[in-house]
């Protein structure tokens, strides 16, 4: 097998244990890792970001649907981030809006970050990043399942965790959770 | 002049799944093979669905726990440790300090139990009998341990927003501390047992090999990923509660193959063990819960935190509108995402081979259909 890493540098000495009232968190603040990676996503998106904002070391940042595949495709080139993986996708129903948030993580640089993009629900549909990464087509899918989102380009948008000719969308709020009937 | 006949050759598909043993859960796929090599893969899911994403928008966030233990019933400590995280980072608490001990200790524990069991499985996947005894054995030392701890050998409850339930039993040290000596020489012993067997060797080594950028692009996270030579590991890249005071190794392979995968597991135990005994020696007496509201209304926001699973790098996001509900959990299962691997580590492989394949991911289906 291979041989082990060179030992790891000696832990950090543990502070004094604290006692007392918890420590208050400020809320909604990014902290210095999350400062470099909204810096570098500043950079990266700057002609298409609308909004941003995170928390800790979370930053995010919303971008047109028309911008998606453009915005992606920056973070992946832009050398100070240089995105690795698709973390995660996931789709949050506001009722007036569904947003989706593709979770960009770096791996090599230690960033993280958040891209948001806002559909409007009676028409439901972004670009596919399958061309990307090979993990997108699951989510996809799954996205496609639980709130009804096209996205264009997934060659194969087939029931994913629910069955062949399921009826709606579980994941939207308007979906009810006690009152469905399956039989 | 001879004539000849031409025959035409079709791929064949063989079904696998939902109820064969070797996929542990009801996970199905279907492969195409062609004489004895798998040409392609398609992995079906969603047999076990049961909405946990959409039925957490619907409880409290102390109830909302009890689900995530339902997510991962292998490492039910683990899920709950994410949970609370991410509702504790929206309400800015931070846990007393003896709370994130007993938290480390018990995740580490379980992590430890569910390695146990993988070797075990792994083991009569590959047709080798007796791992799974010791695996089992080792496993039961920690689940007696989780009962007289928490009241529950599976579903526990235990950590909740802000610390947990309630401080541990009088003689906790000494029995962890025994605990930790005897599932050592019990990994010691599978270790001994099973690592270099000839006959394991033959059926993993070059097994199911995955490349650095094909692990990323498909997801591929845990010891999954650090088989194939990335040390990534969210307890060492992204410290959070007491692990920054612990000293361990990422163990790291670098063929990325299925014994890469099993070895990296058996190495996480004894890195387990060794942060269990620190966390032992560096806990101190003090309160184990945060003084907080009896229920947990977060402010407006939404936070995504992300942690180490025994699968890999399961991450919650977390929606609040204010209320003492959630307004959206979603989960950010690790063996979902290592299913995506699948694919790309079958191609080209024997069938005989699709079983120590897919054994070697390690999947829990309750976690990947939730």
């Amino acid at each position: 097998m291979t041989e082990q890493q060179p030992p790891e540098e000696q832990a950090a000495p543990r502070p004094a244990a604290h006692r007392g009232p918890p420590v208050e968190v400020a809320a909604e603040v990014l902290d210095a890792q999350g400062e470099r990676t909204a810096g570098a996503l500043r950079l990266a998106l700057r002609d298409m970001a609308i909004e941003s904002g995170g928390r800790d070391d979370v930053p995010w940042v919303r971008v047109a649907r028309e911008n998606l595949t453009r915005a992606v495709d920056s973070c992946v080139r832009s050398p100070n981030l240089r995105v690795d993986m698709l973390h995660c996708l996931f789709a949050v129903d506001y009722e007036e809006r569904i947003e989706l948030n593709y979770a960009l993580f770096s791996l090599g640089k230690g960033h993280k970050a958040l891209l948001k993009v806002d559909l409007p629900p009676d028409e439901a549909r972004a670009d596919s990043l399958t061309g990307v990464w090979e993990a997108a087509a699951w989510y996809e899918r799954e996205t496609h399942d639980l709130f009804g989102v096209e996205f264009d380009g997934n060659p194969d948008l087939s029931p994913l965790i629910l069955f062949e000719g399921f009826e709606g969308h579980p994941g939207l709020r308007s979906f009810p959770l006690h009152d469905y009937e399956e039989w | 002049m001879t004539t000849e006949q031409t025959y035409e050759t079709v791929d064949m598909m063989l079904n696998m799944g939902p109820q064969h043993p070797a996929t542990h859960g009801v996970f199905r796929m279907v492969l195409t093979v062609d004489g004895e090599h798998v040409v392609d893969v398609t992995p079906h899911i969603g047999y076990l669905h049961r909405g946990s994403e959409k039925l957490a928008e619907n409880e409290t966030y102390g109830q909302v726990i009890t689900l995530f233990d339902r997510l991962d019933y292998v490492a039910n400590l683990n899920n709950e440790l994410i949970f609370c995280r991410a509702a504790e980072r929206l309400m800015g608490i931070d846990p007393p300090e003896r709370g994130q001990y007993i938290r480390v200790i018990l995740a580490e524990l379980n992590r430890l139990a569910s390695h146990l069991l993988f070797i075990g499985t792994y083991a009569i996947d590959l047709g080798a009998m007796t791992p799974i005894m010791y695996g089992f054995r080792e496993r039961e030392r920690i689940q007696n341990l989780f009962e007289s701890v928490t009241g529950a050998r599976m579903m526990h409850n235990f950590i909740r927003i802000g610390g947990v339930k309630e401080d541990v039993p009088p003689d906790f040290v000494p029995r962890v501390r025994a605990l930790a000596d005897d599932v050592q020489r019990g990994v010691e012993e599978i270790d001994r047992l099973l690592t270099f067997n000839e006959v394991f060797l033959a059926r993993t080594r070059g097994v199911g090999v995955i490349d650095v950028p094909t692990a990323l692009s498909c997801g591929l996270t845990g010891p999954g990923l650090r088989a194939s030579g990335v040390a990534y590991d969210v307890r060492k890249d992204y410290p959070h509660e007491v692990y920054p005071y612990l000293s361990y190794k990422v163990p790291v392979g670098e063929n990325g193959d299925c014994w890469d995968r099993y070895y990296m597991r058996v190495l996480e135990c004894y890195e387990s063990l060794s942060m269990v005994r620190q966390c032992l020696d560096q806990m101190e007496e003090g309160p184990v819960m945060a003084q907080m509201r009896r229920i947990a209304r977060p402010p407006k926001g939404e936070v995504y935190v992300h942690g180490e699973n025994p699968r890999g790098d399961i991450g919650v996001f977390l929606v609040s509108d204010g209320t003492d509900k959630p307004y959206r959990v979603k989960v950010r299962p690790p063996s979902f995402c290592n299913l995506v691997a699948l694919r790309p580590m079958m191609r080209d492989a024997y069938i005989a081979d699709a079983v120590a394949i897919l054994g070697s991911l390690d999947i829990v289906l309750g976690e990947v259909d939730r």
